[in-house]
């Protein structure tokens, strides 16, 4: 484990020092942290929008309509959370995976008695932890201002779900590890990191239509379902990084990668 | 004691043989050129030994460590300056190198103190805190030469150590592995530059998928070419060249200029009386020397050989 630590210790350095990785890492914090709060601010004025939300949520009954109005948009915005560990993983770890193959850094370090596992779990851990850390710390943000913004405590009680949280906790390092993983196994074929990034961002599809579904009525983000599918992304998960370990060895990343 | 040996190294890739049936046995302390042209498989055959990828047959043991079995301990023991010197381009030279010492396991007063050694070694001390993003593609490569020895391995791999090189930067890579043969290291070099290899090999491999031959240089020239002797006479050498071809011991002459080269089967033994029976013939004999074939002319004399006879090894054999 010493070895993961020493490349760890490696990757981050060179992470700080790359101001376009850390444009491509902070920017969508950025934006994401603060386009739900913009919109939570404005949304009072955008009552005529809350028509758009399906009256059978039971979030919503009994709400005023700036009370609607901010839930809308609350819970539109939340789903955003779902993109944010992808994207951020996606970045960190396609410049270090994909960007190491492109230098030609990795046979040397392959000549090391580094292990590959200690090398994969490296840059697992690389583009997890800045990943799921931001992901976290902005969701911390959105919902304190989500509290500070919003007209009621219904509005905090309707965005701000357990449902929501779990999500936030659970699946967010969930859909990282995936992203990561995911990024190892395109990285074989790709030599381009914003190839492979955008390849990972497909992971995300299903767990946006779960959000569409969910602004639509269709059903709602109870915590029993967001156990549900956080369970299935664990394994998900799992599976992904099982496979990537397959792609991730010295005589399939010398011979095979292309 | 052999610090390689291997026996009927193979490895395909689909259909296509890269190595194949290669048996060798390199004594410790000794350089070893491994020669043969573009896709002949010798990086193949460097990554097999150095177990970053698995034979398809056979076996060997590198650093007296078994290879598929001891795999850790074999990546432990060698060193290797790959085909491309694959830096940390945002990391200074001194960063570089302490990362790769601390993977070798080296703890951190040490890895300070050997990347202080091997940069001054290279001429890179000055440049320590650079950003090798910055470094010219000759400071890449003494830079990638530098941690491949970082850990002192027993056995150190350099494929192509001067490719791409100026004449002064060459010089001290060269310089530099004459000094790690002094310190009783086998190097295992991969090189397309025949002359460095003349210079720098006890051993010379020459291999195209099959190994066609190993020995020393000496004895690959006499091997392909025979001994000769270079005699310069006063005017045309021709005339001379009915004299020479009677006698029994002459394998072969022929004429240049104002010179005779003749090759012969022992020139220490057979220049005295090859002299004497020029002078007795009335030749007036200005200079006698041996006759040298580079190194470029057995090396294409020797593939050019295993083009005619088809795929057999001329000579394949074990030390």
């Amino acid at each position: 484990m010493w070895r993961v630590r020493i490349i760890l210790e490696k990757e981050f350095y060179e992470l700080i020092r790359q101001r376009a990785l850390l444009g491509g890492v902070l920017g969508p914090a950025f934006i994401l942290t603060a386009l739900p709060i913009i919109m939570m601010a404005l949304s009072t004025t955008m009552i005529g929008a809350s028509t758009a939300l399906p009256s059978n949520l039971p979030a919503v009954g009994g709400l005023g309509a700036r009370e609607v109005a901010q839930v809308f948009v609350g819970i539109e915005f939340s789903a955003l959370y779902v993109l944010l560990p992808v994207i951020l993983t996606s970045v960190i770890a396609a410049h270090s995976v994909v960007g190491e193959k492109g230098a030609r850094t990795l046979e040397p370090l392959l000549a090391t008695p580094v292990r590959t596992s200690e090398l994969l779990l490296a840059k697992i851990l690389v583009a997890l932890i800045p990943g799921v850390m931001i992901t976290w710390l902005s969701g911390a943000i959105f919902i304190v201002g989500t509290r500070a913004l919003a007209v009621s405590d219904q509005v905090v009680a309707a965005i701000v779900t357990p449902g929501w949280l779990i999500l936030l906790v659970l699946w967010a390092p969930l859909l990282a590890l995936g992203a990561t993983a995911g990024i190892v196994m395109i990285s074989s074929r790709v030599n381009d990191p914003r190839s492979a990034q955008q390849l990972s961002a497909t992971l995300v599809v299903p767990f946006l239509i779960l959000f569409v579904g969910q602004a639509a009525g269709r059903f709602v983000l109870t915590p029993g379902l967001a156990l549900e599918v956080g369970a299935a992304l664990g394994i998900l998960a799992i599976l992904m990084v099982r496979v990537a370990t397959g792609f991730f060895q010295r005589e399939t990343i010398l011979t095979k990668w292309r | 004691m052999n610090a390689i040996e291997c026996s009927g190294l193979g490895r395909t890739f689909g259909d296509r043989a890269a190595v194949e049936d290669l048996s060798l046995a390199i004594p410790s302390g000794t350089v070893f050129g491994f020669l043969g042209p573009n896709g002949a498989g010798k990086t193949t055959t460097v990554r097999m030994l150095t177990a970053l990828i698995a034979p398809t047959t056979g076996e060997a043991r590198v650093a007296g460590y078994q290879l598929g079995v001891e795999n850790q301990e074999i990546r432990q023991a060698v060193g290797i300056l790959t085909e491309t010197p694959g830096m940390y381009e945002r990391l200074s030279a001194r960063q570089n190198l302490q990362f790769f010492a601390r993977l070798y396991g080296l703890d951190a007063l040490t890895a300070d103190r050997q990347v202080e050694r091997y940069l001054r070694l290279l001429g890179l001390w000055e440049r320590r805190e650079d950003r090798v993003g910055t470094f010219s593609k000759g400071m890449r490569q003494k830079l990638a030469i530098a941690r491949a020895v970082l850990h002192e391995p027993r056995v150190v791999f350099l494929d192509e150590p001067t490719s791409g090189l100026d004449p002064e930067a060459s010089l001290v890579v060269r310089r530099f592995i004459h000094d790690l043969r002094g310190e009783g290291r086998t190097i295992f070099l991969t090189t397309h530059n025949l002359p460095e290899a003349d210079e720098l090999c006890d051993l010379i491999g020459v291999f195209r998928t099959r190994l066609l031959v190993v020995d020393t240089p000496q004895n690959l020239r006499a091997r392909l070419f025979g001994r000769g002797t270079r005699v310069r006479v006063s005017g045309g050498a021709s005339r001379w060249l009915e004299t020479l071809r009677g006698l029994s011991f002459v394998r072969d002459v022929v004429a240049e200029g104002d010179a005779l080269r003749v090759t012969l089967a022992d020139p220490d033994a057979e220049n005295p009386r090859l002299v004497r029976a020029l002078v007795l013939a009335g030749a007036e004999i200005q200079s006698v020397e041996p006759v040298s074939h580079s190194l470029e002319e057995v090396y294409l004399g020797l593939l050019e050989s295993r083009e005619r006879k088809s795929l057999e090894p001329v000579g394949a054999g074990r030390l």
